[in-house]
């Protein structure tokens, strides 16, 4: 099992150009790792909804890897977008599912099927060509660069220690510099990001 | 009856890259259009109705210019999708919406009624998402009109006016079916 900063220091030392959606439990512990001006955090928004968000950037930025860092709790409300994801061959797309078998930001209370749902078959049935999972720190470290340059989509289940997170807000007293402003401001933010991005 | 050609001609023209929706009876003939090529406009099929907010939504991030075409009953189904994501994000997002039961209740009822409970809910001879659409679309402060036919067509074009000037969603609901071929346009 992880902790979650051996979960993303090595994902953040290997970030170049990629998107990067948190949601949840990993919204905070990543704005530690990344003050990037492509990360985007889904909060203050829709629970379940990061992975399908996501998504749709990856379709609509065919050539940028787009990595969403999504809670187990989050994925299981929004399954049918491994079909999709797939269905849309986004070969872009890195889907992370941070397990730790809890709804964190509630104070860890038990999520359906923690310790027993297979979240990789559950991605290998819907069709992905890519799929990992992680339990020890050191083999993580070793096989991420090749797991972000496979061809997806890519699906990523990660065993993590649970948190602490208190739940989630927006502004000025959040310490993550994503967190500072509006998610209606983020996202225009975002979007004017990487159209100047592909201007250039 | 709108030709679907027509409809796909009008989503052309206003520069949308991409239907997120679920097809219904409705809207059958202009997805098979779009599964067969979409002449630019691309389909993007999705498994439930709240899921297709998000996804527009990251489209539009990205930025495409997407459209969501779903029914009436995935409009109840999408609540927290569509309020977390394209309203909470303020994005300008047009959706068709199809208006299962708007025949039958204004023949049965002449008009949206002004208060539903129950007993009305429960009437066998409506069909309760009708009653619901409107009103859940004015408790959302979604803006709506109706597309009745295809002489309503150019509402798609104050429909993208409009949302573009609130940065939200904006609705049209399709009162009529989509039809493909010779006849139909």
């Amino acid at each position: 099992m992880l902790t979650k900063d051996e979960v993303l220091a090595p994902l953040a030392a290997l970030r170049t150009d990629q998107v990067v959606v948190t949601t949840m439990g990993m919204v905070r512990p990543w704005g530690r790792h990344s003050t990037h001006p492509l990360d985007f955090a889904s909060a203050d928004s829709a629970m379940g909804h990061a992975a399908d968000l996501a998504l749709g950037i990856a379709l609509a930025q065919p050539a940028r890897t787009v990595v969403c860092l999504n809670g187990d709790g989050s994925m299981l409300m929004s399954l049918g977008t491994l079909a999709v994801a797939v269905e849309q061959r986004a070969r872009n797309l890195v889907l992370f599912v941070v397990r730790n078998d809890t709804y964190e930001i509630t104070g860890n209370q038990p999520v359906p099927g923690a310790r027993c749902v297979d979240f990789a078959l559950l991605a290998r049935g819907a069709g992905f060509p890519s799929v990992h999972g992680f339990d020890d720190a050191a083999d993580y470290r070793r096989r991420l660069p090749e797991v972000l340059a496979a061809a997806g989509p890519t699906f990523v289940v990660v065993r993590t220690e649970p948190g602490h997170e208190a739940p989630l807000s927006r502004g000025p007293q959040e310490a993550a510099a994503y967190l500072g402003d509006s998610l209606a401001e983020a996202a225009h933010r975002l979007r004017r990001a990487l159209a100047a991005l592909r201007a250039s | 009856m709108i030709c679907a050609a027509r409809f796909l001609e009008a989503l052309q023209r206003h520069g949308v890259t991409d239907v997120v929706g679920l097809p219904d009876n409705a809207s059958a003939a202009l997805f098979a259009l779009l599964a067969g090529g979409g002449g630019g406009v691309r389909l993007r099929t999705v498994s439930r109705e709240g899921e297709a907010f998000a996804l527009a939504s990251g489209l539009w991030l990205g930025g495409g210019r997407p459209l969501v075409l779903i029914q009436n009953t995935g409009l109840l189904e999408s609540g927290d999708g569509l309020r977390g994501t394209a309203m909470r994000m303020r994005i300008p997002l047009v959706c068709v919406i199809t208006y299962r039961g708007h025949a039958r209740m204004m023949r049965t009822l002449g008009g949206v009624p002004p208060a539903r409970d129950a007993a009305l809910l429960g009437r066998p001879d409506l069909d309760s998402v009708a009653l619901l659409t409107e009103p859940t679309l004015d408790a959302w402060g979604v803006p709506h009109e109706r597309l009745d036919g295809e002489g309503d067509l150019p509402r798609l074009h104050a429909a993208f006016a409009r949302s573009e000037e609130l940065g939200g969603p904006v609705a049209l609901l399709l009162t009529c079916d989509l039809r493909a071929g010779e006849a139909a346009c």
